[in-house]
């Protein structure tokens, strides 16, 4: 059986991943995916520690909270194309620095 | 299902689509704003027997029903702070719903507004009586869900879809360490439920996997509650959206997150075993200094507010720093306060854009003397925010910084003093603006707001003059609240 570390450092990692993609990419749709990873991060460490909480017993609460969470990010991401479609239709590219009309 | 107020508010909110088709049908959509604030109104009614219930038994229980037992199911636990949070949702949601009726009236797509708005209301009240980590969850996200779409509500502009996108990815990445840090507390106690996580954590050592869970509490919250350096958002999701969204947003949503920090800080990481009142502190004061700061480089009233609106989060988590009874009581008390000055300012900027169809500052001036009613409840609530003595902003802050300073954080008190007497710069300046002689250009043929916008303004500044002068009833309600955590 892999150790639970090896889990926990995958999660750790997607999460980095996840905000390296926040704060480095400019490409709208790659955001949106970037806070998909950061979603999924979340999600693999409930469900690898419902399966390491006892040994031969999966806790049935880390699955329940992880299937409603991903409907979350679904949801999420529905509503951040639909304001990218709206963008696009703008500003005729997704290239997040051409939204720089917001000042400080 | 769940409680009675949050039944009714979603009952409203999913049959409100249908209304919204008779409505269109019938072409009289002033119907839609009129459903909503009964629904709200109705909602506060059973809040009032809620509140009865809970000032009888202490605490109200409520679990799921029989196919969804208490850990897959819902599970609420509404005590007096609930209740508290509940009230002010309630309250400016109502306010906000009758101020629309007239706002909204040129725009399109009402219905989706108006269920997006009870949508909003019934999430952040959901967030309230949560009583587990994965309840609370999964309310934030439909408050969440549904401001993403109220920001960008008027999508044929630029300013809110930019903002909107922007909201989201923060607020989105925000949620996103609010569930990891959830992970790891699921991990470490095997439960997500307030109670069982006090039990388990209360006695634990802290070691540093607790250390990296508080800090993502702190940043995924933080995010939501505007705290410096995650407040980037605000000052364009607050101008980007309507007028009455934007009181709701300021006034309760960046509230509620400020809620959920404290309800999790104090269930699962008591203060005195972490010591994070130190931390909160310097956030509180960079937030404060921060946002006075900007505000008094604005030329866009709505965004002015907005950077205001930190500052009043820097204040209010004085209070949280200081963990004491006063201290929270403070907190809750300005929560309050801010609820109501905060709405009643952006409402007043609203009446203002609505007739002079402009938000910036100098284009506004002299908008006071074709406007004397809003000018008049706009100024209360401008010197109710810089702390004028007889208004209720001064109360409430009176309460927060003699808190702070039997808690030994007695230069906190004075960073928040001098801070609130540096905001008085900008306060008199938007005041100075508004009410110039010689009203030109844009603002020359202005005239005063419709009734139904006028309304909730007075009725809202009349509450500000009253808990100004008889503060007792709403202290001894934000003092309940408070107890609710320190026990």
């Amino acid at each position: 059986m892999i150790p639970l570390v090896h889990y926990l450092a995958c999660a750790i990692a997607l999460y980095v991943i996840g905000m390296y993609c926040l704060a480095s990419k400019r490409n709208m749709i790659r955001l949106v995916i970037g806070v998909e990873i950061l979603m999924n991060a979340a999600h693999l460490t409930f469900i690898a520690f419902s399966a390491y909480r006892t040994a031969g017993y999966i806790d049935p609460l880390g699955h329940a909270i992880v299937i409603m969470s991903i409907v979350f990010a679904g949801c999420v991401t529905a509503v951040a194309l639909t304001i990218v479609t709206y963008a696009y239709r703008h500003y005729g590219t997704l290239d997040v620095r051409k939204l720089k009309r917001l000042r400080w | 299902m769940f409680t009675e107020p949050l039944n009714v508010l979603l009952i409203f909110t999913v049959t409100m689509p249908i209304i919204g088709w008779v409505a269109y049908r019938k072409a009289y959509r002033k119907i839609l704003g009129v459903y909503a604030a009964l629904g709200l109104s109705v909602t506060a009614y059973f809040l009032y027997e809620l509140y009865r219930e809970v000032a009888e038994k202490g605490v109200v229980l409520i679990v799921g029903q029989l196919p969804f037992n208490p850990p897959l199911g819902a599970c609420l636990e509404i005590d007096m702070l609930s209740v508290f949070m509940a009230f002010i949702c309630t309250m400016i949601g109502l306010f906000a719903a009758v101020y629309s009726i007239k706002y909204m009236e040129r725009d399109t797509g009402l219905t989706e507004y108006y269920t997006l708005l009870l949508g909003m209301i019934a999430g952040m009240m959901g967030v309230a009586f949560a009583g587990d980590f994965f309840t609370l969850f999964v309310f934030w996200e439909l408050m969440c869900l549904t401001s993403y779409a109220l920001v960008a509500f008027r999508k044929q502009r630029w300013e809110p879809i930019e903002a909107g996108f922007k909201y989201l990815i923060m607020s989105a990445a925000g949620s996103a360490t609010i569930l990891l840090a959830m992970s790891f507390l699921y991990g470490m106690t095997g439960t997500v439920n307030f109670a069982s996580l006090a039990v388990s954590l209360n006695n634990a050592t802290p070691d540093g996997w607790l250390h990296v869970t508080l800090t993502l509490i702190v940043v995924g919250f933080g995010i939501k509650a505007a705290i410096v350096p995650f407040h980037t958002w605000l000052p364009d999701a607050h101008p980007a959206a309507p007028s009455p969204i934007s009181a709701v947003l300021s006034g309760v949503m960046i509230e509620t997150g400020v809620y959920a920090l404290c309800r999790v800080l104090f269930v699962a990481f008591l203060p005195a075993q972490f010591h994070w009142g130190m931390i909160i502190a310097v956030l509180s004061v960079v937030t404060m200094t921060v946002g006075n700061l900007m505000a008094l480089l604005q030329t866009d009233i709505k965004r002015l507010l907005a950077y205001s609106s930190i500052a009043q989060i820097g204040y209010i988590l004085v209070g949280i720093a200081a963990g004491t009874q006063s201290g929270l009581t403070g907190t809750t008390f300005h929560i309050f306060n801010h609820a109501l000055m905060k709405g009643l300012a952006f409402l007043c900027a609203g009446a203002f854009i609505f007739r002079a169809k402009t938000r910036n500052l100098d284009e506004l001036s002299g908008i006071g003397r074709k406007m004397p009613i809003s000018t008049v409840t706009f100024s209360i609530a401008v010197f109710a925010l810089a702390g004028m003595p007889g208004l209720n902003g001064f109360m409430s802050k009176f309460v927060l910084f003699t808190a702070a300073i039997p808690a030994g954080m007695a230069w906190l008190a004075i960073a928040g003093v001098l801070n609130s007497a540096f905001s008085v710069a900008y306060y008199l300046r938007l005041i100075l603006v508004i009410i110039r002689p010689q009203p030109a250009g844009k603002v020359a043929d202005a005239k005063e707001a419709p009734i139904t916008m006028l309304m909730p303004m007075c009725l809202m500044a009349a509450f500000i003059v009253l808990i100004g002068v008889w503060p007792e009833p709403i202290v001894a309600f934000a003092q309940r609240a408070a107890s609710c955590l320190i026990d």
